[in-house]
Formats: structure tokens, sequence, C-alpha cells
């Protein structure tokens, strides 16, 4: 009787086994997936180019672009950088016609548009480097 | 992700656990008395129950310890299989490597000064190495156990998380360290410190996991190729005159390269072990059917080969997809922490788990020479087990996202 039950369990507990793993992969992919449809469809970004470690406080690698962004120190900005020679209001991105605009809020040190201090609203491109205080953003705009 | 297919490896567990124990307790009915029996029930609840609090308590990471509880059921059943009595201890270490796991997982978030106690590290690891060599008793060729009011263990178990936390803080503040510019040699001497002391409790598994664990994290994290070249050749000459000067180095080196001719001595474990592998088949032999007694140490280091002979080739490999899968998800946690020290502590976990899952199957394998160790989670050994689960709850607080964001506010 015992011999029986043994062989028969041989193959239900390999069986067992390797359903578990191929669940476990399956989700893990399925999470993967998620993950990865939030930055694959999008269509313009803000891709923080500093190592997100040496950075000393919280910052996200990608920044969606909607209508409107803003960035700044104080929270109630989309994009939050804690950096003491970044202003409260620093820069606003905005969105007219498909096309983005950066603009400046008068901030007290300054945001540099490809290394040149930003004077006016000005147009941006794919690969635009936006520079407030010490943070780099990479402007990404597909299509 | 929808909630159904989430459940389901919990449910496949929970069905793996109830069939592999009523056959064991079928098996061992002559003497199975109440108290095993309530073990094992226990046992399964608290799997079921824990993985389930997890999924809602912890933000973090929920593969881990599933992945896990896999690995130990597979173990537990051999175990059992092979002597009752070691069965029933290795339940009771279970339930206590459990409660383990979630007092280290509630600590490691709590607390938040780990990055700056460095030299607790270093003196806790010198500590266990003291009284190793103080206490310590040799056991099959090795001083590495230490017997206190009758509980015996490993202190290396413990030395291995305390060297991921030294390392760690160290490369945590390394902008501070390397004011002096020595600092990294500094480093370098103190981990072949414990390498050398545990070459001379010639606890060679042990040695070469803690290398492996500075070779990798200094290949990450330490920006002079002069100090990896360094690492390695010191590495090489150390094998090298290690082999050289002591004869149990030489042994294991004779016996990978071809053990037949030491087959009723030196090369007794490695034939059985293959022995065993080869008479399992893909299937292998069915529980209980097997003679896993043949094997030395069947229960500990070559409860591979067992589980292998019993459960078969294609459960070897589920093992090994197992550790696999364990390690992609630690160096996944080690990749979404932002905090750099629990990064690093992240990744020498998975680091370890991962080696020391290498250096005993490949052992008992043949593929690289045989070193004693145990197979995390899996084989017999309160000290194993206990240590197992401190890491993996470690890792669980780490895969939670830890942002001091305070300190930086206005």
């Amino acid at each position: 009787m015992f011999d029986i039950l043994s062989v028969i369990f041989k193959y239900v507990f390999v069986i067992i086994i390797y359903l578990f793993i191929f669940t476990i992969i399956r989700m893990i992919y399925l999470d993967i997936k998620t993950i990865g449809s939030t930055t694959g469809d999008l269509k313009a970004y803000l891709k923080v180019l500093n190592p997100l470690d040496s950075i000393p406080y919280k910052m996200e690698d990608t920044y969606v672009l909607e209508d409107e962004l803003t960035v700044g120190r104080s929270s109630d900005n989309s994009i939050v950088i804690r950096d003491p020679y970044v202003s409260k209001h620093h820069l606003k991105i905005s969105l007219d016609e498909s096309n983005y605009f950066i603009e400046d809020l008068k901030s007290s040190n300054g945001t540099m548009l490809n290394g040149n201090k930003l004077e006016d609203v000005s147009l941006l491109k794919t690969g635009d480097i936006i520079k407030a205080g010490d943070i780099e953003l990479m402007f990404i705009h597909k299509g | 992700m929808g909630s159904s297919i989430s459940k389901i490896p919990i449910r496949l567990l929970f069905i793996f656990e109830i069939l592999s124990l009523s056959l064991i307790f079928m098996y061992r009915w002559d003497n199975l008395d109440f108290n095993t029996f309530a073990t094992g029930i226990g046992l399964i609840l608290l799997v079921y129950f824990s993985n389930s609090v997890l999924r809602r308590i912890s933000s973090g990471d929920h593969y881990i310890f599933l992945i896990v509880s896999m690995m130990f059921s597979i173990g537990l059943i051999m175990i059992f299989r092979i002597s009752s009595d070691l069965g029933v201890k290795q339940l009771l270490w279970l339930l206590i490597g459990i409660g383990v796991f979630f007092l280290s997982y509630f600590t490691i978030k709590k607390i938040d000064v780990w990055d700056k106690m460095i030299t607790l590290y270093l003196g806790v690891a010198y500590g266990l190495f003291a009284m190793t060599f103080i206490l310590g008793s040799r056991l099959r060729g090795a001083i590495n156990w230490v017997n206190i009011g009758g509980v015996s263990f490993q202190p290396a178990e413990v030395t291995k998380i305390a060297l991921i936390f030294f390392l760690a803080a160290y490369y945590f503040n390394l902008e501070k360290y390397s004011k002096n510019k020595y600092s990294e040699w500094i480093v370098m001497g103190i981990v072949y410190s414990y390498i050398g002391l545990l070459f001379l409790q010639r606890d060679l598994g042990t040695a070469l996991i803690f290398f492996g664990i500075y070779t990798g994290l200094q290949y990450i994290y330490c920006s002079g190729r002069r100090y990896e070249l360094a690492n390695l050749s010191l590495a090489v000459l150390g094998g090298t005159l290690g082999y050289v000067l002591f004869d149990h180095v030489k042994v294991r080196v004779t016996t990978w390269i071809n053990p037949w001719p030491y087959i009723n001595d030196k090369g007794y474990q490695i034939t059985q072990s293959l022995f065993a592998i080869a008479e399992g088949s893909y299937f292998g032999t069915g529980l209980g059917r097997g003679n896993p007694a043949f094997i030395p140490l069947s229960y500990n280091d070559f409860i591979f080969s067992s589980i292998s002979e019993e459960m078969g080739v294609f459960t070897g490999i589920g093992i090994i997809m197992l550790f696999v899968l364990l390690v992609y998800r630690g160096f996944k946690i080690a990749l979404l922490q932002n905090h750099k020290f629990y990064r690093i502590v992240a990744l020498g976990i998975s680091l370890m788990f991962g080696l020391q899952a290498f250096i005993i199957i490949g052992g008992a394998i043949k593929v690289i020479p045989l070193t004693g160790l145990t197979l995390p989670f899996i084989s017999y050994g309160g000290s194993s087990i206990v240590s197992s689960f401190l890491a993996l709850g470690i890792l669980q607080g780490a895969s939670e996202k830890v942002v001091k964001e305070d300190e930086y506010n206005e």
C-alpha cells in the first residue's frame, strides 16, 4: 500500500513543485510587465540623469509629462527637489499644441537649459538637458 | 495583477505540505506520537498564515518567503523520511526560524542605526571567532561547533551576517573612510583575517563563502581595480598555499578530480552521493524506497543527493531553480532599494544564499571540490535554519523602501 502511494506521490510532488515554480515565474513576469508598461508607452517624460543613490533625498527615475509640470523645493510641485539651491517654485513645463515649453519661475539661482541660462520661455526638444540646482533632467518626447 | 493568480502558489504549497506530511506520517506510523502530528499540522498552518500575514503587513517583496517555504517543505519531508527524531527537531527549528524571521524583519524596519555600527560588526565577528577557538569542539575535521548549556551552534553562521553588515557599513560610509588612503587595504586585511581563521578551523566551505561575498561586493562598490587584482591574486596564492600545506585541502581536490580509486575511504562520500543521484533517475525511487542511509550526512550536507535519489533529478533541478529565483528576487530588492546601505546588505545576503547553494550542490554532484556546508533552508540543522531565516528577515526588511526624508526637510 505504502509503496504504491509513494510511487504515485513522487510524480505528484514533481508536478506540484514545477507548477509552483511556474506560477511564481509567471507572477514575477506579470509584475515586470506592469512596471515596464508605465515607462514603455510614454509619450513624453523627464529622466533624472544623476545616479539616484548619489541624491540624498527621494527622487524617482522618470517623471511623466502631461499638461503641466512644475519643479521646485516645496511639496506642492510635481517634481520635488529638496536641494537648497532650488527655489520653492523653480520652473514650469507646459504643453501647447503637442509641443512642450519650459519657463523659469524667477528662481533665485536660475535654470540651465543645455548649459545656457534660461531667460525666456523656450521650446523643448528631445534630448534637452534641464538643470536645476544639482539635478539634471533629460527631456524625452516620442513622436 | 488579479488576486486569482497570486493565491495559487500558497495553495500549491499547502497541498504539497499536506500530501508530503501525510505520506511521511504513514511511513512512520509505528512510532508516531501525538506531538509530532500536532507540530506538523502547526507548521502547515503557520506557513499558510505567515505567507498571508506577510502579504498584508509588508509592502516589500512577496516572493522570497514563499520560495523559501517551498524549499524547507521539501527539506523537511526528506529529513523526516531519513530519521523521525531529526524530523521532529527540524520541525521545531523551523518554527523558531519563522519566529526569528519576523523578529529580524521588524528589527531591521524599526531600528535605523545599522549603517553606523561598523565597530560592533567587527567586534561580533572576532568575538565569535574567539569563542569558537576557546569553546569549540572538533566535528568531522572542522572546529566550528560551540556548545553552551547543551545547545550547540555554529558561530560562523552568524559571522557571515556580521561580515555582510561590516562590508555594507564600510562601503556606505566610503567617503568618510577613504580619507585614510589605506582603508581599502585595511578592510581587505580584516576580511582575509576572517578567511585565515576559518582556514585554521578547517571550515573551508564557509571560508569560500566569505571570499565570494567580499569579492562580489568589492567588484560592485570598490573603485580601484588594483584592489580587485590584489584580492584575486591573494586568493590564488592562498589557495595554492593551502593545497601545498594542508592535507585536508589536498584530499578535497584529489577526490574531486578522481574519487574512484579512494572509494573505500576518502572518496566514499562523493561516490555514494553520485550513486544516489544516478539511482534516482528523473522521478526518483519514491519516498521511503531508496537508500539514503548509504550516503554519509544524507540529511545535512548531502541532502541534495538524498532528495535527488528519492524524489528525482527533476526535484533536484527544481531546488536549483528555487535558489535561482530567490537570488533573482534578492538582486531585484537591491535594485529597487534607494538606501545604499540596505542595498549592499540585500546584495550580500543574496550572494550568500546563492554561493552557499552553489558550493554545496556543486560539491555533491562533483562539479567543484566538496566542502562541508549546509544547503540553506533545506538541510537539517538549527544554526543553519535560524541564521538563514535571520538573513531572510533582513532581506524582507530591505525590500521595503527605507528613505530617510525627514533629515532633508526644511
